[in-house]
């Protein structure tokens, strides 16, 4: 069967509320915890005709973006909630005149026997390859994925519904997705791992021209994204609601560098990159597990202790970042912890994250030592309690053993909420894992 | 015989009865005797066992057709070779194979000839210089006249010798044999069982024209012999196979007998006609040989009945083992399909006097 | 015996080390007559091969050269020749039968499958005898000169069955196939007898009964073919200018599985292509082995491009029309790979 993204496809039908000939399209349910939803753009315009499943409209949540497949074929009559606009799940966004009966809103499976180009022949027919096919327009292939089709898809984790068939009636042919896995390898191979710290100052953005307010002379105005906006306000909540402070510790990264020497080829034989914020993220776990109050959230009056870390991981994406979490990470070694984060963040990037990737974190770890900066004091991701933030790892002369010798070093700033706990626990907490670090045993 | 049998020439011309074979000594006529009785002994151990649920499959004998196989399988060399088929097993006894392995071959068990790979009478010992036959007759007439073929070229003086019914002389495949024999004038030796009936199929409704006949169609001589009287038999078959070797060619021997019991075990034989099967018991080969032994050829009357007790005992014992011999294991059933590689077929005994002689010569 | 190895045929100017062309037909000529040379327990047997040089000349010249011993015209009696062969095999000869269409093996059926196929199975006896059958159509032959009935002999266990298409090939295989310890029956295409024309090591030259060959090399589609079927498919992939990869199976029993499956897995889209009728022919087989052994390979579904079920007619056109040809190989080619 074709492998989604999204869980877009039950969400359209639910979507589709057909009356006698007109269908209202209305504004998904994705993920558990969400409630609303915002346009982000509509691929089809009043008057024009639509397929059943075709995408009508790109929305986003939670700064996940999703597809949305037409509920119906037929012809798209209105459209209720323009770009940029957010509705609550529920609200009509677009209405469509269906053509004859309205489809099931889930076109043809693979197993359909009908679907396939050339019934095998009765005896007596000579022409035996070319069978009875229908002339190749009328049927739609789309969404018939063949078995080599449908192994490479899900060996590379590709969005079949993301590829554009070339076959017969739109079919993926195997020759279309092996372009778009070369495709996306490329993307990849141009984007090292590398996560961004929050306040990272903003990317020079392309002049758009069209400002809400009027252009003064000397300035520029752009629109905010609705993923800057959202960045924007959890930050600003965060800063209000927690009692923000952080405490530092400096770790030698030269056990880490030989035990990574040790075990980087077997696991990369096994597909696994093995990263210094994988040993980070494995020692914060078996941490966490000595101090569980870093594992808590504030609930009023209350401290709520979580069973299990939710451990999450920043990404940075061209124009914000969004965090990813690893559940129960607890139950993973440092060969799990380390296959997370790359899938995590492969599929962060090729923004196939669903909503519920990005909730329940108990925990986050920030990495943006890739650029350069060795010191700073991140923001905690709410309803959290602290933040670890994983600097440049920089080779310094250090004191050793009474004489200087050459290590790499790094530090470790972790920005806590002082209501839930005091300086001497976050203080412990880091120097436990650095003692993990610096022990050179993490599995 | 008279007409009123109901069967066509039973005894056609030229018959020959009361032959003595030529270069017998009183041990081979022992032995011819033994070989008789145990085909006899053997097959009726072998249909009891079927009539105990014992035998999968069906089960064929010989019955009074004994002084045939047994007759013309003794005047064979280590060298030559044989087609037996269902009705011959004292061709197989003759040529080395152990009752235990006739038997087990029929139980289906690990120690038959065939281990279990084919049943009943369709097994062949390739070390004895036997070659099986197959259900469709008479297919191995063609398979003797290509053995014979081989030697004819190679120049080697051995001979090739087969069996078939008087049915199977109705067959395309009988004809092209012995076209093919009589074209080159192959060594090959036709040994033609005209025992009255195919299964119950009359011999004036298998051919108009008695076969020896038509071995003049095809250019060589047909002898007809009494089939129930073993040195007769043996003289023939001895005299065909000089032919052969002297580059003569081949020879149709038809043998007059009466086949005692069904085509199987599953026959009631109710189309034979009320006392035709009477007058041929009269003629059992077993009984007339013993009782020549006596009279012809000095044997004493204890001689002759330990030579038949000790038989019957060798026989029992061989069923026990049989018996004892394990089923073959099923995952061996897809193998030897094809060949690694060719390897001659192995020399039978040849238990005549006359070959010890010419060894020790 | 007879030791030459490296004398040339009559029909080639030998020259040593030189690349020579022969013709489909002097390549099976050239092998006959080699291992006749090399080894003299080789002897034919078959109608009109004698004195007359055979049907289409491929033993001219034979009698003359080994004697009516070892070059045997046979009565008008495909048993006989079979089951004079089994015999002679038996015993030690390597009989190579020739029915003079491949379409008379019926009458020579029953020693063929009952009698060479089983007896080594039932008692351990080798059969090594040869059967060449010259097969196909093309020609107005009409319903009894035409057939490829390879099918029938793959139904039975015990027998060997090739196929080859290019001159070098019908040497090697008819070679490798003398010396097999097995019954082999040889498909010779007549319709490639003079038509094809390909170089041919002089000497001795074998080619391994089940191994395939790639005929030509592509990753979009492949077409797996023998026989007739392979000039066919390298004449369309060359008109088409497509990535077409042409497997040339050349033995049908042993089957070389694991290059069909490799190609397979390479341009997951196939087309298997013979001029032997649809049903139940090799295309079914392979077709079947495809599908158990490659599913998850497959971008399309497995194609067969055959005669369809109908004794082949006499008429030109009725002919032609039964025949598989080159644009109905170009046009089954071109709907898979749009597919």
């Amino acid at each position: 069967m074709s492998s989604s993204g999204t869980s877009a496809g039950a969400a359209a039908d639910r979507a589709a509320k057909a009356d006698g000939g007109r269908v209202e399209v209305t504004m998904p349910q994705m993920g558990i915890s969400v409630s609303e939803g915002t346009i982000l753009e509509w691929r089809k315009q009043p008057g024009e005709e639509v397929a059943a499943d075709e995408t009508i409209c790109d929305v986003t949540t939670d700064k996940i973006d999703v597809e949305i497949p037409c509920p119906a074929a037929g012809v798209l009559e209105e459209i209720l909630v323009g770009p940029g606009e957010t509705v609550a799940v529920g609200t009509p966004i677009a209405v469509i005149t269906a053509a004859g009966a309205a489809s099931e809103g889930r076109g043809r499976t693979s197993a359909d026997p009908d679907a396939g180009p050339g019934e095998p022949e009765e005896t007596g027919e000579r022409r035996a390859a070319s069978g009875d096919s229908k002339p190749n327009g009328e049927l739609d292939r789309s969404r018939f994925y063949s078995p080599v089709v449908q192994r490479m898809a899900a060996e590379h984790g590709i969005d079949l519904e993301s590829v554009k068939g070339t076959g017969v009636g739109g079919r993926v042919r195997k020759r279309d997705l092996e372009a778009a896995i070369a495709a996306r390898e490329r993307e990849h191979a141009e984007r090292p791992l590398h996560t961004e710290s929050p306040y990272r100052p903003e990317p020079a953005a392309v002049p758009v021209g069209n400002g809400a307010g009027a252009a003064q002379v000397g300035e520029r105005r752009e629109p905010m994204s609705p993923m800057r906006k959202a960045i924007a306000e959890h930050m600003v909540r965060s800063r209000r609601t927690a009692a923000h402070a952080t405490t530092i510790v400096e770790v030698d990264f030269s056990a880490v560098a030989r035990r990574r020497a040790e075990l980087r080829e077997a696991y990369e034989r096994r597909g696994v990159p093995l990263t210094y914020l994988a040993f980070v993220a494995r020692a914060t776990v078996l941490a966490l597990q000595e101090f569980p109050v870093l594992n808590a959230s504030v609930d009023g009056d209350e401290l709520v202790y979580h069973d299990s870390v939710g451990l999450g991981i920043a990404v940075a994406l061209d124009d914000g970042l969004v965090v990813p979490v690893i559940r129960r990470a607890e139950r993973l070694s440092l060969e799990g912890l380390a296959a997370e984060i790359a899938s995590l963040a492969r599929r962060a990037r090729a923004r196939e994250l669903e909503p519920d990737d990005v909730h329940d974190g108990t925990f986050t770890i920030t990495n943006p030592g890739q650029y350069g900066a060795v010191l700073a004091t991140p923001i905690i991701n709410q309803p959290q309690v602290a933040i670890l933030d994983l600097e440049a790892i920089v080779k310094r002369p250090v004191v050793a053993d009474d004489a200087i010798a050459i290590r790499p070093m790094a530090y470790l700033p972790l920005s806590w909420d002082h209501r839930a706990l005091d300086g001497a626990t976050a203080a412990r907490f880091l120097s436990r894992i650095k003692e993990l670090l610096e022990g050179g045993e993490l599995e | 015989m008279d007409a009123s049998d109901g069967a066509v020439a039973t005894e056609p011309a030229r018959v020959r009865t009361q032959g003595a074979g030529k270069g017998l000594e009183r041990e081979d006529r022992a032995r011819l005797l033994r070989f008789m009785v145990m085909m006899r002994a053997a097959e009726e151990r072998g249909l009891t066992l079927y009539r105990q649920g014992k035998v999968p499959g069906s089960f064929y004998d010989g019955r009074g057709q004994e002084a045939i196989s047994v007759g013309a399988a003794y005047a064979l060399g280590p060298r030559d070779r044989l087609c037996i088929l269902h009705r011959d097993l004292g061709a197989h006894f003759v040529r080395g194979v152990t009752p235990d392995r006739y038997l087990a071959n029929y139980l289906g068990r690990e120690g038959g000839v065939t281990r279990g790979r084919d049943g009943n009478m369709h097994f062949g010992d390739r070390r004895l210089g036997c070659v099986g036959m197959v259900s469709m007759l008479p297919d191995m007439a063609q398979v003797a006249a290509g053995m014979a073929l081989a030697y004819k070229l190679r120049g080697e003086r051995r001979v090739a010798l087969t069996f078939f019914g008087e049915g199977s002389t109705a067959n395309g495949q009988w004809h092209e044999a012995m076209n093919l024999a009589g074209v080159h004038r192959l060594p090959v030796v036709f040994v033609l069982e005209n025992n009255q009936f195919a299964y119950s199929t009359p011999n004036e409704l298998e051919f108009a024209v008695d076969p020896v006949e038509r071995a003049a169609g095809y250019g060589f001589p047909g002898v007809s012999v009494d089939g129930n009287d073993v040195e007769a038999v043996f003289e023939a078959t001895r005299q065909a196979a000089e032919r052969a070797r002297a580059g003569e060619g081949p020879t149709l021997i038809e043998c007059h007998t009466m086949r005692m019991h069904g085509h199987g075990a599953h026959d009631d034989m109710s189309y034979v006609p009320a006392g035709l099967h009477e007058r041929w018991r009269k003629r059992d080969p077993i009984e007339r040989y013993a009782h020549r032994l006596v009279a012809d050829f000095g044997f004493t009357p204890q001689e002759v009945e330990r030579i038949q007790a000790e038989v019957r005992e060798y026989v029992e014992r061989c069923a026990e083992r049989a018996l004892a011999s394990p089923p073959p294991d099923p995952a061996t059933a897809t193998e030897g399909v094809f060949a690694e590689r060719w390897e001659p077929l192995g020399d039978g005994e040849a238990p005549w006097s006359r070959w010890q002689r010419e060894e020790a010569a | 015996m007879a030791t030459t190895t490296q004398q040339a045929p009559a029909s080639a100017e030998p020259q040593a080390g030189a690349p020579r062309e022969l013709t489909y037909l002097e390549a099976i000529s050239e092998a006959l007559r080699e291992e006749m040379l090399r080894d003299e327990s080789v002897i034919c047997i078959g109608e009109d091969i004698g004195a007359f040089g055979g049907a289409f000349k491929v033993t001219d010249g034979f009698q003359e050269e080994f004697g009516a011993e070892r070059v045997i015209d046979a009565p008008l009696a495909e048993n006989a020749i079979i089951g004079a062969a089994v015999g002679a095999a038996i015993e030690g000869l390597r009989p190579v039968c020739e029915m003079q269409f491949a379409d008379f093996i019926s009458c020579g059926f029953d020693q063929l499958v009952n009698v060479a196929a089983k007896l080594h199975y039932r008692q351990g006896v080798a059969v090594p005898l040869v059967v060449r059958l010259p097969s196909g159509g093309g020609f107005s032959g009409g319903p009894f000169h035409s057939q490829n009935p390879e099918a029938w002999f793959l139904q039975t266990p015990g027998l060997k069955v090739v196929a080859p298409a290019t001159p070098a090939d019908a040497k090697g295989l008819l070679i490798s196939a003398i010396r097999d310890p097995n019954p082999v029956c040889f498909l010779e295409h007549k319709g490639l007898y003079r038509s094809v024309r390909g170089e041919v090591p002089a000497g001795e030259h074998t080619v391994p009964l089940g191994k395939a060959r790639v005929a030509r090399e592509g990753r979009e589609l492949t077409v797996i073919a023998y026989g007739s079927s392979v000039h066919l498919a390298l004449r369309a992939a060359e008109e088409l200018g497509e990535d077409i990869e042409v497997i040339d199976l050349r033995s049908l029993c042993p089957l070389d599985s694991e290059a069909i499956l490799a190609s397979v897995r390479k341009a997951s889209k196939v087309l298997v292509a013979h001029e032997a009728t649809r049903s139940c022919g090799v295309g079914a087989e392979v077709a079947a082995l495809i599908s158990e052994r490659a599913f998850e390979h497959l971008d399309a579904p497995v194609r067969r491009l055959t005669a369809p079920d109908v004794p082949i007619p006499f008429s030109p056109p009725l002919e032609r029309a039964v025949l598989p040809q080159l644009d109905e190989m170009k046009e089954a080619c071109d709907e898979l790979l749009r597919y």
